[in-house]
This record gives structure tokens, sequence and C-alpha cells, in this order.
């Protein structure tokens, strides 16, 4: 029998608002990935963070080789031999690479030994296949690269469990590839791996075991070889419902955004886009896709006023609005739902009502001879939590105490309610669950058919693939390309990602 | 171990709870450093309430200290809630008080009572709100902390006035002592009450604390204000002008410490003088925190402090005891006052282990 390094049994954590995981069970064999999978808010994380120390358990035992442990940093669980990948990489961005692996360990000496080091980083790197150049600085290696980095440093301090958090969220397919080689060869050396994610086909690719989690509970663990994607799908969500869009038939229609030669420079003083030229038409969805930090957040923030032009021209239907005022661009019909809802998005410790009439607050009903009317704002948040189911049993709390899907469906209905000309929609569906997902899905191919104009940018390629009407792919802040939905596969796209010529 | 946890949400009660608990530890740690001295802490206390409070006049002294720190800490909550820091209040009263001191001094002929006394309102809300926008452009254009700036000109409007009380504005007659002449009758602050110092500068108060309470709570600024405050960010994204309302704010804030000035010199001291209400443009900076940046509240926690500064300064002159001694328990008081205001936010928690 092959022995089980990890269990937990019965693990419940409560926070004050809601029941992250409740009554979690599963078993963690030696020399197997076991992908933990569930929607965002299912309770993926919060086990995670449980088994690293950096939340406690309400109730519930965790054992490790079979003894029982009691894990209440994280510097207990490395001890104990747990590693964790964390979704956003933890390096220290102007340190080199080896001194980021070395961070905190006393073994090197303060003057480090680096000879010493880079033997065992060869050693490593001959095992498993991970490249890393120890003397380049963090700042200057890729993201690919990055994760690469903090997998040894996990390796590094002699984890032999190791959780990745959403590993592939940020890589290009390609990388995604170099990555599961990377986990294979860790599984035959024998270390077991935690694969924490929600999508099914990286799951069908690389795993062994499979635990489905709902809502915070279990759903069922299974092996790889006695399900299928539609069945775990069915065990994600409850039920499956994924339907085709409607999309009318059209024939092009007259441009409504133009933007030529733009050029835009970051916070850093970077150039982050390059002489952007686009056309977006009445009645389609242009998708733009790319990994984050190609430049589609700067694209969209700019069309909604919100980065200065440093060259080149915006025109919305007629109208010049290169380096206009947000509210200008936003009176003219232009709405722009941010990627970064907490960042951006909403005004955290203010009420749910405050922030559902950001767009309307200073126009006739709810302003009213210079001054506010809160109940007829009241009444517009009710309205808009029924229209778009978003769960509110206190609209006076501050918004922070809203689930992440609630806050976000109440940023979209908020804009969509504004009937935009253009909605520019960032990672609109990030973190809903496939319900909402679908009813905001319907509801951008609905704009779009009613003759405006929506833009797309989002992580999610499938996202992409089957809303969009045309896809744009950025990389490195320019556009490499852009291609008719029927034409455009998954690879093709991924490739261009990358910066490869297509 | 003892760690702090941070609140998800902050209950109703404790609001209230929270600095009367506070006020009574710092009470009692000020008694045990009174006792130390050997003087009867129940005397001191007794004697600070009941100068505070004890008659109608003891109280009338403690609404004329009051007075100034409503009219700063209302300005002061406006700006606050916007994540600036007006640490120049001090400065923006001097320069008030120096505005509205030229009109008394230098160009009284002729004007009746109501015109001179507008007119020199009007001059120290102008003035303490170009001493406030000079910052405030500085932060706008270049990005300098208002922090530094405000703080720093409080020190540049000091100087002006000694300049003026030892230079051209010094009274002749006042025998070396750096103040101006005394103020015509028609600048000067009608008395609300006979025999007291309570002037109609208590109604101006009141009528400012209206004003920026219906400002936040009502008018569309209010909202911005709020945004700001919260996620400037999401304000920008909302298509809200975040400089266009910090330079509001931060006159209204200027406007209202400069009028505090005039009330300070028109109604209480008549002349203008180097030491004119000494410390209330920093002591409304913690007014405005223990009253949760709530105009309302602001009259309550103003009469607070107000009490402590006219009880305590009378304590020395009933019961000879050093001034030092009332400076030490109102220092105690305040520490506790402010350093309590972390269990709003934050909840102690015992954690076992060591690790």
């Amino acid at each position: 029998m092959i022995e089980t390094v990890l269990e937990t049994r019965n693990i419940t954590k409560i926070f004050p608002e809601t029941t992250a995981n409740k009554d979690i069970s599963f078993e963690l064999k030696k020399g197997e990935i076991h992908a933990l999978l569930g929607e965002n808010g299912a309770g993926k994380t919060t086990l995670m963070n449980i088994l690293y120390g950096i939340y406690m358990p309400t109730r519930g035992e965790i054992f490790i080789n079979g003894q029982k442990v009691t894990i209440k940093s994280p510097l207990d669980a490395i001890k104990l031999g747990i590693g964790m990948i964390h979704q956003h990489f933890m390096l220290v961005e102007t340190l080199t690479v080896l001194e980021n692996i070395i961070l905190g360990l006393k073994e090197y000496g303060f003057v480090i030994n680096k000879k010493a080091v880079k033997e065992k980083l060869r050693e490593i790197e001959n095992l498993y296949g991970l490249k890393v150049d120890p003397d380049a600085k963090v700042w200057q290696t890729t993201v690919g690269e990055q994760q690469r980095i903090e997998i040894i440093k996990v390796l590094f301090r002699g984890a032999n469990i190791l959780i990745l958090d959403e590993p592939t969220a940020v890589l290009t397919p390609q990388e995604t590839q170099g990555l599961f080689k990377i986990l294979k060869r860790m599984k035959d050396d024998g270390k077991s791996i935690i694969f924490i994610t929600h999508k099914l086909e990286e799951v069908m690719q690389v795993a062994d075991t499979i635990t489905v989690l709902r809502r915070g509970k279990v759903v069922k663990t299974l092996t790889k070889d006695k399900t299928t994607k539609s069945k775990l799908a069915e065990l994600m969500v409850g039920e499956t419902n994924l339907q085709n869009f409607q999309k009318n038939e059209k024939e092009l229609k007259e441009i409504i955004l133009s933007i030529r030669n733009l050029t835009v420079y970051s916070d850093k003083g970077a150039k982050s886009l390059k002489g952007i030229d686009l056309d977006v038409r009445k009645g389609e969805i242009l998708g733009i896709a790319g990994i984050s930090g190609n430049g589609q957040k700067e694209l969209v923030q700019t069309i909604a006023g919100l980065k200065k032009v440093s060259k080149g021209k915006i025109i919305f239907n007629g109208v010049d609005i290169t380096n206009k005022r947000p509210r200008f661009i936003s009176r003219l019909g232009i709405n722009y739902i941010p990627a970064d809802r907490l960042a951006m998005g909403v005004a955290p410790n203010l009420s749910s009502i405050d922030n559902a009439i950001m767009r309307r607050y200073y126009r006739f009903p709810l302003l009213k001879n210079g001054m506010m009317n809160y109940k007829k704002a009241f009444a517009y948040t009710r309205m808009m939590a029924k229209a778009y189911n978003i769960k509110l049993d206190n609209p006076l709390a501050p918004i922070k105490l809203l689930s992440g899907g609630n806050m976000q469906k109440l940023i979209l209905a908020r804009e969509i309610l504004e009937s935009p000309k253009l909605l520019i929609a960032s990672y609109p569906t990030r973190g809903l669950d496939i319900a909402s997902t679908q009813f905001f899905r319907q509801k951008l191919v609905e704009i779009a058919n009613k003759g405006k104009a929506v833009i797309l940018a989002s992580e999610d390629l499938d996202e992409i693939l089957s809303l969009s009407d045309r896809i744009a792919v950025m990389y490195e802040g320019r556009i490499v390309g852009i291609m008719g939905a029927e034409e455009a596969d998954k690879n093709t796209i991924g490739l261009m990602m990358a910066g490869a010529e297509v | 171990m003892l760690y702090f946890e941070k609140r998800q949400s902050v209950p109703q009660h404790f609001k209230v709870m929270i600095p009367i608990v506070s006020l009574l530890i710092g009470l009692i740690i000020g008694a045990i450093a009174v006792s130390i001295v050997g003087i009867n802490p129940l005397d001191v206390y007794g004697g600070i309430l009941s100068n505070a409070f004890g008659s109608w006049y003891a109280f009338s002294e403690t609404l004329v200290a009051a007075t100034p720190l409503i009219l700063i800490t209302a300005g002061l909550i406006v700006v606050f809630r916007m994540n600036v820091w007006n640490i120049g209040a001090y400065g923006q009263y001097i320069i008030g008080a120096i505005f509205s001191s030229y009109f008394a001094l230098f160009a009284s002929n002729g004007l009746s009572k109501p015109v001179m006394l507008t007119v020199m309102i009007i001059a120290s809300m102008i003035g303490g709100a170009i001493w406030a926008l000079i910052p405030t452009l500085l932060k706008i254009f270049w990005e300098v902390n208002e922090v530094i700036t405000t703080l720093l000109l409080n020190y540049i409007a000091l100087y002006i006035l000694k300049f003026l009380m030892y230079g051209p504005w010094k009274n002749p007659e006042s025998y070396g002592f750096p103040l101006s002449k005394t103020f015509p009758q028609t600048a000067i602050l009608p008395v609300l009450f006979n025999g007291t110092r309570l002037t109609i500068g208590i109604i101006f108060a009141l009528i400012s604390v209206i004003v920026v309470w219906f400002l936040i709570k009502k008018s569309k600024f209010g909202y911005e204000v709020k945004v700001i405050g919260d996620n400037p960010l999401a304000a920008k994204y909302a298509g809200i002008s975040v400089n266009r309302n910090i330079i509001i704010g931060m006159a209204i804030s200027g406007a209202l410490a400069g009028l505090a000035g005039m009330t300070e010199v028109s109604g209480i001291v008549h002349y203008l003088q180097v030491k004119i209400g000494a410390d209330y443009g920093y002591t409304a900076i913690i007014v405005a925190w223990i009253a949760y940046l709530d105009p309302i509240v602001t009259i309550l926690a103003a009469i607070l402090f107000g009490g402590l500064a006219s009880g305590g300064y009378s304590l020395q002159i009933t019961m000879r005891v050093s001034y030092g001694i009332v400076g030490l328990i109102e220092s105690i008081t305040l520490f506790s006052l402010v350093g309590a205001q972390i269990f709003l936010n934050y909840k102690l928690r015992w954690k076992n282990g060591s690790s």
C-alpha cells in the first residue's frame, strides 16, 4: 500500500461571515499529484492556508506521515516539509535569484557561500529540469522563471509536499506545459503535490487524484481514470448548463471607437503601449487576449480616461476623447468595468448604496438642488440588487463585507445600467459562480446584439473565444494580431500571447 | 502571546464606550501620578470639574475655550475625511487673526460695528484660506506632502505675527510688550451674556458645525469626499475630481481656522499679541479624532477639552497647584483617549504557544 503523507480530518474553518471549510477530509499519498478542484469561493485557498499555517482551523485534525500535528505558522509548515507556491509570487525584485532562494536560511553564512548554493541548485536542476540563472535579478526574469524560482525555494527547504495555488493563471499555454513536465518529474521522485485549480483540462492532464470542493465541502474524491471532464464540471457546479450564446448575424457596421498610434507610459515611466491601432465597431464584442502585464490594462484604462496619452488619438463616435476627463468620457457613453474591483471598482468601506450610485450620484433624481437624495439612492440600489440577483442583506453595511461574487455583480450591474454605447469589461466574470457567469456573459451578448460595442479583456481564453466576434492579441504593449472568431484557435492565440509571429 | 486582530466591523456601542472607558483609565493613571507628588487626586479632579462646569460663569469660560476648538475642528473634519492631513490650523488661525486685526487697527474709521465685524470675519476667512491653499497647491502640482508643509507654515505664520508685534504693529504705549493697540469698540464681538466673556463667536461655531454637517451628509461634495477618503482611485474612476475637492476642502478648513482666530482677537483678547490662544490649532486635531470626524460629536468633544483647559487653568489660581500637574493630567488622559482608538479597529486576542 502506498503511504499517506498528509491527511486532514473534518477540517472546519468558520469566519465571522461565512463557513469557508466544512468537515473537509482528504488524503495525499506519496508520489501523487492531487488536484483540489473547485470554483472561486469553494474554499480551496482557505484549506491550503490552513495547511500552510496561515489560518488555524476552527475544528479538525491534520496528520503528517501518520502523526497528528498542529501547524501554527508557515515556519511550522516548512519544518514539516510543506512548501507553498502562492498565486502571487513572494519575491524581492531587486535581489538576485540566488539571494531570493536562500532568503531567511541561516546555513549559507553571513557572507553567502555561493558555491554551495549553486551546487545544490545544479542538483535540483538535474533532478527536475528546473533551470534558472542564479545571478539574474528577479525583476529581469519572466513570470515563468519567477514561478520556477518559487518552486526551487520550496525544494531548497526540503519540502516533500508542495502546494501550488492556481499556478497556471499567469502562464502561457506553452509555459503551462513546461510546468506540468516539472511536476511530473517531481512526482516520479516521490514528492507529493497539491494542485489547486478551477481549470478542468489541466486537472485531466496532470492530476492522479481529484478532490472536488463546492461551497466549502468535499463533494467527492476520485481518481482521474475513473472520471471525465463533464463529470467533474457537474460535480463542481452542481448542475451542467454550459449553454451556447445566441449571437445575431451581423455585417460590418460603422466604427464607434477608433484608436490610432496610441502611446502610453506606465507609472514607472516605461512605455506600456507602443503605438496601438484599433477599431471597434457597433454591435461587436472585441476580445483582448494576452498574459497579464502586456498592456491590456493600460489600453482599457486609457480609453476610459484614466491614463495619460503621450502620443496618438482616440476618437469615440466622432468626438476626440484623447486625454479627456473620465467624467466627460463616461457621459459620452463609455463605461468601464475594472479588473481589480477592490483597488478601483469600489470604495470598500462605504455602503453598497454609496457604491451602487457612483456613476449617477451627480444626476437627477439622486441629486436635486445640490442635495443628495439618499432615499432615492436606496431605492435604486434595491432595484439593482433585485434585477441582477445580488444578495444584499444590509445595503447600508460596508460593501467589503459582501462576498467577492456579489461585489462583482454590483459593479457589473452598475456599469450595465448606465446603458453604455461602449462597454469595456476587464475580467468581468472573475470570482462569479457558474450561474452568474452565464448570466453576465448573456448580458454582454445582448448588449452587442442591440448594436452597442463591447471590449472584453480577459485572462480566460475560453471566455474570449466563446463570446468575441473578433480577437486582438496583445504582447509587450503591441497588438500582435487581430482575427475573426471563426479563424481563431487556442493554440495560435497562445503562441501569439507568448510573442510568436503568426 | 498577546496580539491584535483586525475587526471586521465595529459595534456601534464601542464608539461610545471606548472614549468613556479610556477617559476613566486616563484619569486613574493621572490620579496615581498626582498622588505620587503628594496631592490628593480627588481634590484636583474636583477642582477641575467645578472650575469647568461648577457654575454658570465657569461653564461660560469652558464655552469660551470651546469656541475656537469647534470652529477649527469643523474645518479639519472636512479634509481629514479625504485623508488630507492639515496640521496647519495653528498657522491659519494666526493669519486669520492678523488679517482681521489689520482692519480693526488701521481701517476702522467711520465704519459701523456690523460692517466692521463683517469685514473682519471675511478678512479672517480669506486669510486662513490663503494660508491653507499654499500647501494644497504644492501638494497638487508637485506632490509635496501636506503634513510637512502645513506644519512648517505654522512657524512662518508665528514669525510673521512676531515681526508685526515687535515691529510695525507694536503699540508704542505697551511698555515694550509685544502687543498691538487695543481694538476700537466697533471691532469687538458683542458678548452674549453680561458678566461673561462668551461672545457671539459661539454662534458662529454652531453655524459652522451645521454647515459642515450639511456638506458632509447631504451635499454632492460630501459624497465625493467620502469616496475620495476611502479610495482615491475609485473616485478618479467614478469621474470625481480629487484635486478640486481637496482645494475646496482645504479652503473651508483654512477659512474656519482663520475665523477662529478672529473670534479670539475680536471677542476675547481685544488686541493682537504674540500669544493668542496658544494651542487651539493642535488640540483641534485631537478633538477631531475623538469626535470620530463627526461634526455633531465635535461639539461635545470640544466642550470636554475646553473644560479641561479652562478648569485646569483656574485650578492653578484657586488651588495653587502648579500648571504642570494639570498639564500632566491632560497629557495622560489625551494619551489614553487617542491610544484607545486602536480598539475601534482591532481587538486583543490571546494566542497560546510561543511560535
